[in-house]
């Protein structure tokens, strides 16, 4: 189902399923939809065998999810806070299955073919790549910092001393960045006559996936007028 | 030639001083050059000019020509020149920039604008060369070092450059994957191109190469074979001499072995060879014989097991580390050590068994708790620093800890000569002001135990020197001292006590001299015996 979903589509049709499916779930304003949204999407996440990188996926989106519940309850009432929070959880795990099945060199093969100039197209599929990294390097700084007796236990304290978890992973990133460059122009990235490799092909399936998606988007839309 | 620089001179932009200066330099097609000199002497900047990163990336002010394969550099961009001399960089993680191994390799044949056929030929013949076709289809980001380092040296090999060269390949590689390197190398060379390497640990490639170049201070000081250059004074150029060169200085022999097989003709044809085994098996011992003879209990890991993901990463580790001595963690990459470390303060915390630390248990003390207790310095300074000045940086653990001492704080600056630098932002220092400033910080707080974690990685000779006298320091004031390394030849020297690691369990602890006699511990650890250990060897079997 995952090689299915990952390989025979064309990036953009799913980028636009992607992008509509968010767009609806933002029309929704009650818990029933969204809690059925929640489900299908579910079923998807455990379909694609993606269970446990959507565990991990929660344990980073979690924590603004709960604050949204928080905040929504507190300033106005529960059924708010409910839609608030599901409306979060749901629209992360759209673009999480997106990006789960959607390797990003060919993501970015697809932008150029949307006319995006290559350099921000691979900018944008690149940085996915470096994402878990600067998850690591994350670790490792908490570690060093929890290690000279900073405590770092807990939300409290990490927000408390957030600048010595934030200062060391921001000088990192900067200098991974300008290392990261030298190596991409090192390897031709400026070089005018680049061919790829496998180029997308749309086909009728994404025609298919397309209207469908633009479809629901359109009746979505159509109703809350 | 392939590579001709004739009156080099470079400065970055908006610096006085000049990073490179009047150098003239040759390689011929198929050369293998060594590129030695302490950290700072110019040795990158001269790799980032070969591809044309200077000056079309970094600008500067560069002066004098620099010719690539029949090409100008100034006058050709650089996506003119990475076909014809590729740059392996120093840090693995900052250039494997794609989604798998093999789209990794594709990514500058595309560059290249070749046809997808040729793509495929030229990709499978860079894998097939360097044996990475079973991980072709693994994330970059999810190898070891050492194999990350063979990605980044196929992704530059597919373009079939005629000049490779390599900053530092051997600075993360443990024993086995500085091997493989070695190999992918001979090979390389084989093909006819022309390969350079930069490298602080000379003595893991010397032997490859028929010319060293020494850099100092942005000069070319030595240019020849590499035991005529070592022949010559150059002891205050920072180089890391080769540790057999290094024992017969001290031995005041007239001889320079840049192999075992070397030494052991040398010594042979002298008739030195079974006094000189003796001698030799003592002063190592001597070495290791400093240290208090106070041996109280500092820590004691009993039955410790611990997995990542379900992924087992200790099993079972017994463990005590005494007063006063000092104990190199050794192993492959992901053998288990970087995990041990991290259970001597509860960073983490062992899923059977325990661990106690001069008698706190690591499960009901906090970190902060510890780390009073248990000084780290880690393998990235970077990993700590975020203060305005470099004062406070080093007072950032005894200010929380309350465990400020000034008198001892001002001797660790005056040790560590960071007194001119006090006031200043750490992010400005050099890498290794850094690394001075990481250790100021670890034993800020008059920690009993201090844990180092690859000291060496990418140090010059100088560093070592302190770093050498540092830990001797720390064990004559009762200090225990736990070392995470690969580089066995520092380990040999500095440490009492050997620990190897393998797959998460201890395969062998004692005495260094013990422990690499032990061939299967060391087999299962992937570590070959130092140079001098095995020249002690060979000297008892003749």
């Amino acid at each position: 189902m995952k090689t299915f979903m990952a390989s025979p589509l064309d990036p953009r049709s799913k980028l636009l399923a992607a992008v509509s499916t968010a767009v609806i779930l933002m029309f929704f304003h009650s818990w029933p939809p969204l809690t059925a949204s929640f489900a299908v999407l579910m079923i998807l996440v455990l379909l694609l065998s993606l269970f446990r990188p959507w565990l991990a996926f929660l344990k980073g989106l979690g924590f603004a999810v709960v604050s949204f519940f928080v905040i929504a309850f507190l300033a106005f009432d529960l059924v708010t806070a409910l839609v608030a929070a599901l409306r979060l959880l749901t629209i992360g795990m759209v673009f999480f299955l997106f990006f789960q099945i959607t390797p990003p060199e060919s993501l970015s093969n697809a932008l150029i073919k949307m006319g995006v100039p290559y350099p921000f197209a691979f900018v944008l599929s690149a940085s996915m790549q470096f994402v878990p990294v600067l998850v690591k390097r994350a670790a490792s700084i908490r570690d060093a910092q929890r290690a000279r007796g900073i405590p770092l236990e807990g939300a409290l304290r990490t927000v408390r001393h957030f600048p010595a978890l934030a200062g060391p992973l921001l000088i990192q990133a900067f200098k991974l960045a300008d290392e990261l460059a030298e190596a991409m122009e090192a390897r031709g990235f400026g070089a005018p006559d680049r061919r790829f490799r496998y180029s997308p092909r749309f086909r009728w399936m994404d025609w298919l996936v397309a209207t469908a998606s633009l479809a629901a988007l359109g009746a979505v839309v159509w109703g809350r007028l | 030639m392939i590579l001709s620089f004739e009156g080099v001179s470079y400065r970055y932009p908006g610096a006085d001083a000049w990073a490179l200066k009047k150098l003239f330099l040759t390689v011929r097609p198929g050369q293998g050059v060594l590129v030695g000199g302490a950290s700072g002497s110019g040795k990158s900047t001269l790799c980032r000019i070969v591809i044309g990163l200077i000056p079309h990336f970094h600008g500067g002010e560069l002066i004098g020509s620099v010719i690539v394969d029949g090409l100008d550099t100034r006058h050709h961009p650089i996506h003119q020149l990475f076909s014809h001399a590729g740059l392996v960089f120093q840090n693995p993680d900052a250039q494997l920039f794609n989604r798998t191994v093999e789209t990794e390799l594709a990514y500058g044949l595309e560059s290249l604008g070749l046809p997808s056929a040729e793509i495929e030929r030229r990709l499978y013949w860079a894998s097939n060369l360097v044996g990475l076709d079973p991980l072709l289809n693994r994330q970059p980001q999810t190898l070891s070092g050492g194999e990350k380092q063979r990605v980044a040296l196929a992704a530059i090999l597919a373009l079939r450059p005629r000049l490779l060269l390599l900053d530092e390949p051997f600075t993360h590689l443990d024993p086995e994957g500085s091997e493989m390197l070695r190999a992918a190398l001979r090979t390389i060379r084989s093909e006819g191109i022309a390969v350079v390497v930069i490298e602080h640990r000379l003595h893991e490639v010397i032997a490859d190469f028929e010319r060293l170049v020494v850099l100092h201070q942005g000069e070319i000081v030595a240019d020849d074979s590499p035991r005529r250059v070592i022949d010559q004074d150059i002891s205050s150029y920072g180089l890391n001499l080769p540790p057999l060169v290094r024992l017969f200085r001290t031995l005041r022999w007239d001889g320079t072995p840049l192999t075992v097989d070397e030494a052991l003709h040398w010594l042979t044809a002298k008739n030195l060879s079974p006094p000189v085994a003796l001698e030799l098996g003592t002063s190592e011992s001597k070495s290791h014989s400093t240290g208090l003879g106070n041996r109280d209990l500092i820590v004691e890991m009993s039955g410790v097991s611990f997995s990542y993901n379900g992924q087992p990463a200790l099993s079972d580790v017994n463990l005590i580390l005494l007063r006063g001595e000092c104990v190199a963690l050794i192993g492959r990459n992901g053998a288990g050590k970087t995990t041990l470390i991290k259970h001597l303060n509860g960073l983490l915390k062992p899923e059977h068994g325990n661990v106690k630390v001069l008698g706190y248990n690591t499960r009901e003390t906090p970190v902060a708790g510890m780390a009073r207790h248990v000084g780290f310095a880690w393998q990235n300074a970077n990993d700590q620093l975020f203060q305005p000045a470099v004062r406070d940086e080093v007072l950032t653990g005894p200010r929380a800890l309350r465990a400020y001492d000034p008198v001892w704080c001002n001797a660790l600056f005056e040790r560590f000569e960071l007194g001119p630098l006090l006031d200043r932002s750490p992010f400005r220092l050099s890498e290794g002001q850094k690394k001075r400033v990481s250790f100021a910080a670890a034993l800020a707080v008059k920690p009993e135990l201090v844990v180092l974690d690859e000291p060496t990685a990418g140090q010059d000779e100088p560093f070592r020197r302190e770093l050498g006298a540092l830990i001797r320091d720390l064990r004559s004031q009762g200090r225990t001292v736990a070392l995470v390394t690969h580089d066995l030849e520092f380990a040999a020297e500095h440490a009492s006590r050997w620990i190897a690691l393998a797959s998460g369990q201890i395969v062998a602890d004692g005495p260094p001299d013990a422990v690499m006699a032990n061939g299967e511990a060391m087999r299962k650890a992937g570590l070959r015996p130092t140079q001098r250990f095995q020249l002690i060897e060979a000297l008892k079997r003749s």
